[in-house]
């Protein structure tokens, strides 16, 4: 519990540092309550969700679309590039970097992820790793190594223009994670 | 001649204001952004692994290749082996047009620019769009890249503002936010209506055929995620043997390259994914990857090039290069890549000829070789070509002329002494010459030269005396040009250090010029002939040890064996005189230092380290400690103390335009400490460093190590 703890610090810490936000819930009930306040708060209509085992178990799709807000889950292709909001779950969190990491060799969790202005990721606490050999083992010791693996720290950003530091570029301008203990 | 076309275009850079602007503050902040990145983390063991794995592939290069392609294959992915650009781009245009493809998005890939892909696309009718932000940028502009990382580095928000005003046919607000957001409007329906995607990678995984992928814009993965085929440009240089090496670089580029612990994205490509067909049905995609040559075997041909596969182009030499810093890409580079890799790579891949014009720019002060994360040897890279070119094509007859001169003792010798009456009416009775005239005046612009001492070392030696109670041993004293004949005071003090120590010393005099004159301009041959000439010299008495006091000549002392090596004769007397040879501080130090003394008067001193001292004979807490055992000496460190003095031997005469503001920010580094004298070992840095104080802060002296012992420590 210590350590799991420990790791979401330094993730949450590494994370902010790049300009990332950062949340946490215990429970996957909680899970819908937050992120309706978090796309409220950011005036968010529209959004796009690639389905996964913790938005299915937390019953996004169901909590947001009677929360009022206008839900996708197919035909990702269009959607994505209109709606105010991605949510993608991640498999992993680096802590030594603040880097969320994604297999996604489906093309629409990779859309809900890239195409979008906002990019809310959902991560298990659980699954946070220490560093970024850790990783890589992880990676390399499964079966095989998946079509697409994602690193992605923060939001996308540039320093072309006179090396003055932009955030938001053509990936996405804002990225939320949010860790479910449960 | 080609160095006609070169100086012209470093005018055009220097006065060029928002370049100026840009690199200078970008060189200020680089080196504190980048060792922030690297706390808590072990930079040298890193680029040993680095080195390590990229070496291995580089030795092993088929199977590599063979194995990345069997593993890539066996996931779909279609991999073509091109020889060459042009092989490379009948490919891609094959792959378009098989697959009926019209428009293009591309994200970066240097390869691609150095095979001039998307003018070979756009012959084709096809529309090409560059959707990197700084690549976006210099396209519409009509510019190459200025710089391998930040390629519009060159260009200002105004100057982007009106091309995208341009481009969108509407006003765009000169203010770096808003014109980041015209970038990502009108990038965006490109990325949706594109056909078919081209990126570049930074390391091909040969144990599962994995590409790897490290960007900040995201551009990278929509132009990898939404066209229906996608094509990679890989150099064979990126590949690497296992997954987890790829660690190495992770850790290591982006520190190195934008001072960023790791890049916003790493994307991870193993063989065709899944994407959106033309009839709007998820399928698998069309997926190539072109493995390309393009000269880079050639590289591996060569055992002194061999290593240029280990650069992973994070672009950090180019960062910290003094040259670079005043004159940018455009001049310092080829059509793709830029400084000094970028001359090394542009030899090999694109135009000889502009690397033998460009090459002439490295200024050999060794920074680079510092922070190259891949461990490359870039200054000696550069000199093998700078050799191998005026072989090829010989030196301009001034520069051969006096090189043959100096190579011939006695000739050199007499012409010296001619030279210190001569002088007269321009030294005007000073140690110093300020005003050259007419066509010579450039040399004396910002710096003065000094004076031609009117009695060399050679001939004070004899008289000085040595009073050594007890000898522990004997050593010999190699002068070099400008402590023999311009700053023999040095050798005074030399010698009153060594004789301190308990040592006897003495002057072999059929020594001359070390050689490294002619080594730097690329004659092989006269480093040759000063190479036997003092090798002979050195020998001809049994000594302990050769001290030296200049940096450069002890350097080139130490590297005879080398030049020497096919000599069965002289290779074992020059192996013997690279063991002995050692510069003044180092040999003080290890000969058990000297005693703690001194006049007791205050004096705040500042060191400059000389760039052969500090990086090719790792010299750099000796000195400084000599210095603060002397009493009365407060010594005060200045900003950038190994940063380049611009004196660079024959550079400073080559291209006064470029050293003279490097001299320029040395001496407002030394102006900042508030020190009253400024330490060097190196004549040389000696000379360009008092030259340029004594018309500016004359009131500031400089003073070889040597001679400020002699002069706080004597009775």
């Amino acid at each position: 519990m210590d350590i799991t703890n420990n790791l979401y610090e330094k993730f949450k810490e590494k994370f902010e540092g790049v300009n990332g936000e950062c949340h946490r819930v215990s429970t996957m009930e909680s899970l819908a309550d937050l992120m309706s306040d978090i796309l409220t708060q950011k005036g968010v209509k529209t959004l796009s969700i690639f389905e996964s085992p913790l938005s299915q178990a937390s019953n996004l799709k169901e909590k947001l679309s009677g929360a009022g807000f206008e839900v996708h889950t197919d035909d990702l292709l269009s959607s994505t590039a209109h709606d105010d909001a991605g949510i993608t779950e991640v498999k992993w969190g680096i802590a030594e970097l603040g880097t969320l990491v994604q297999i996604a060799p489906e093309v629409d969790n990779r859309l809900c992820s890239t195409l979008v202005p906002i990019h809310i990721a959902l991560l298990k606490t659980s699954s946070v790793l220490p560093e970024l050999d850790d990783m890589l083992e992880t990676i390399h010791s499964l079966p095989q190594i998946p079509g697409f693996v994602g690193f992605m720290s923060g939001p996308s950003r540039s320093s072309d223009i006179e090396r003055i530091l932009e955030i938001g570029v053509h990936g996405p301008e804002q990225v939320i994670a949010i860790l479910v203990d449960e | 001649m080609a160095n006609n076309e070169l100086k012209k275009e470093i005018a055009n850079a220097l006065e060029n204001n928002v370049l100026r602007g840009a690199l200078g503050r970008f060189a200020q902040a680089y080196p504190i952004a980048r060792e922030k990145a690297f706390t808590g983390y072990d930079f040298e063991a890193l680029r040993d692994k680095v080195q390590e794995v990229k070496s291995f592939a580089a030795n092993n290069i088929d199977e590599m290749i063979d194995q990345f392609e069997k593993n890539a294959t066996a996931r779909g992915a279609k991999v073509f082996r091109a020889a060459n650009a042009k092989e490379a781009n009948e490919y891609v245009k094959k792959v378009a047009n098989d697959n009926n493809v019209q428009r293009i998005v591309k994200s970066k890939s240097m390869a691609s620019e150095e095979i001039l892909l998307n003018e070979s696309l756009r012959e084709e009718g096809m529309d090409v769009q560059e959707t990197d932000l700084g690549e976006l940028i210099i396209a519409l502009a009509g510019h190459h890249p200025s710089h391998m990382v930040l390629p519009a580095i060159h260009l200002t928000k105004e100057q982007v503002a009106d091309l995208f005003t341009d481009y969108t046919k509407k006003k765009n607000e000169p203010v770096i936010s808003y014109l980041v957001k015209t970038a990502r409007v009108a990038m965006r329906k490109k990325f949706l209506e594109a056909d078919m995607g081209v990126s570049g990678a930074n390391m091909a995984i040969a144990e599962t055929g994995t590409l790897m992928m490290m960007t900040n814009e995201g551009n990278g993965r929509l132009t990898s995620t939404i066209p229906r085929v996608h094509v990679y440009i890989v150099g064979i240089e990126k590949i690497i043997p296992k997954f987890t090496d790829a660690s190495y670089i992770l850790k290591t580029l982006p520190r190195n390259g934008t001072a960023q612990n790791i890049t916003t994205y790493v994307s991870m490509y193993t063989g065709a994914t899944e994407a959106y067909l033309a009839d709007g049905s998820k399928g698998t995609k069309d997926f190539h990857i072109v493995i390309l040559d393009n000269g880079r075997r050639n590289m591996l041909k060569d055992q002194k090039f061999k290593q240029m596969f280990n650069c992973v182009r994070c672009a950090a030499c180019i960062n910290v290069c003094p040259a670079f810093q005043l004159v940018g890409g455009h001049v310092y580079g080829g059509h793709a890549y830029t400084g000094g890799i970028g001359t090394l790579l542009t030899a090999f891949l694109t135009s000889e000829k502009t690397a033998s014009k460009v090459q002439n720019l490295c200024l050999q002060c060794g920074k680079c070789k510092e922070v190259c994360a891949g461990k490359l040897d870039i200054p000696e890279m550069i000199l093998e070509l700078r050799q191998k070119y005026t072989s090829e094509t010989g030196l301009p007859f001034t520069q051969r002329f006096a090189l043959d001169v100096v190579s011939n003792r006695k000739l050199f010798h007499s012409m010296l002494r001619i030279a210190s009456v001569a002088q007269k009416p321009f030294t005007k009775g000073q140690q110093v010459i300020r005003h050259l005239p007419m066509f010579l005046s450039g040399l004396t612009e910002g710096r003065s030269l000094p004076a031609i001492a009117e009695k060399p070392f050679r001939d004070i030696f004899p008289t000085i005396k040595q009073e050594v109670k007890e000898p522990k041993g004997k050593i010999a004293l190699y002068a070099g040009c400008l402590l023999d004949f311009v700053y023999p005071k040095i050798g005074i003090g030399v010698v009153s250090a060594l004789n301190e120590a308990g040592y006897q010393v003495i002057f072999p005099k059929e020594q001359s010029c070390c050689g490294a004159p002619a080594t730097y301009m690329g004659d092989k041959e006269n480093a040759l002939k000063s190479a036997i000439l003092n090798v002979e010299a050195l020998s001809s008495e049994k000594v302990d040890y050769v001290v030296s006091a200049c940096p450069t000549c002890t350097h080139a002392l130490k590297e005879y064996k080398i030049l020497l090596k096919d000599n069965s004769e002289m290779l074992q007397k020059a192996e013997e005189l690279d063991n002995k040879a050692f510069d003044f501080s180092k040999l003080i130090t290890m000969l058990g230092g000297l005693e703690d003394k001194g006049d007791g008067e205050p004096l705040k001193v500042t060191y400059h380290d000389s760039c052969h001292l500090k990086r090719k004979l790792g010299v750099y807490q000796e000195q400084r400690d000599l210095l603060t055992n002397t009493k009365g000496v407060e010594l005060v460190e200045m900003n950038e103390s190994d940063r380049c003095c611009g004196f660079a031997g024959s550079y400073s005469i080559k291209f006064p335009e470029i050293s003279g503001p490097i001299l320029d920010r040395k001496i407002q580094n030394i102006l900042e400490t508030g020190a009253d004298v400024v330490a060097v070992d190196c004549p040389g840095c000696l000379m360009q460093i008092s030259g340029g104080l004594d018309q500016k802060s004359p009131q500031i002296k400089v003073k070889h190590t040597a001679e400020l012992l002699l002069e706080k420590r004597k009775d």
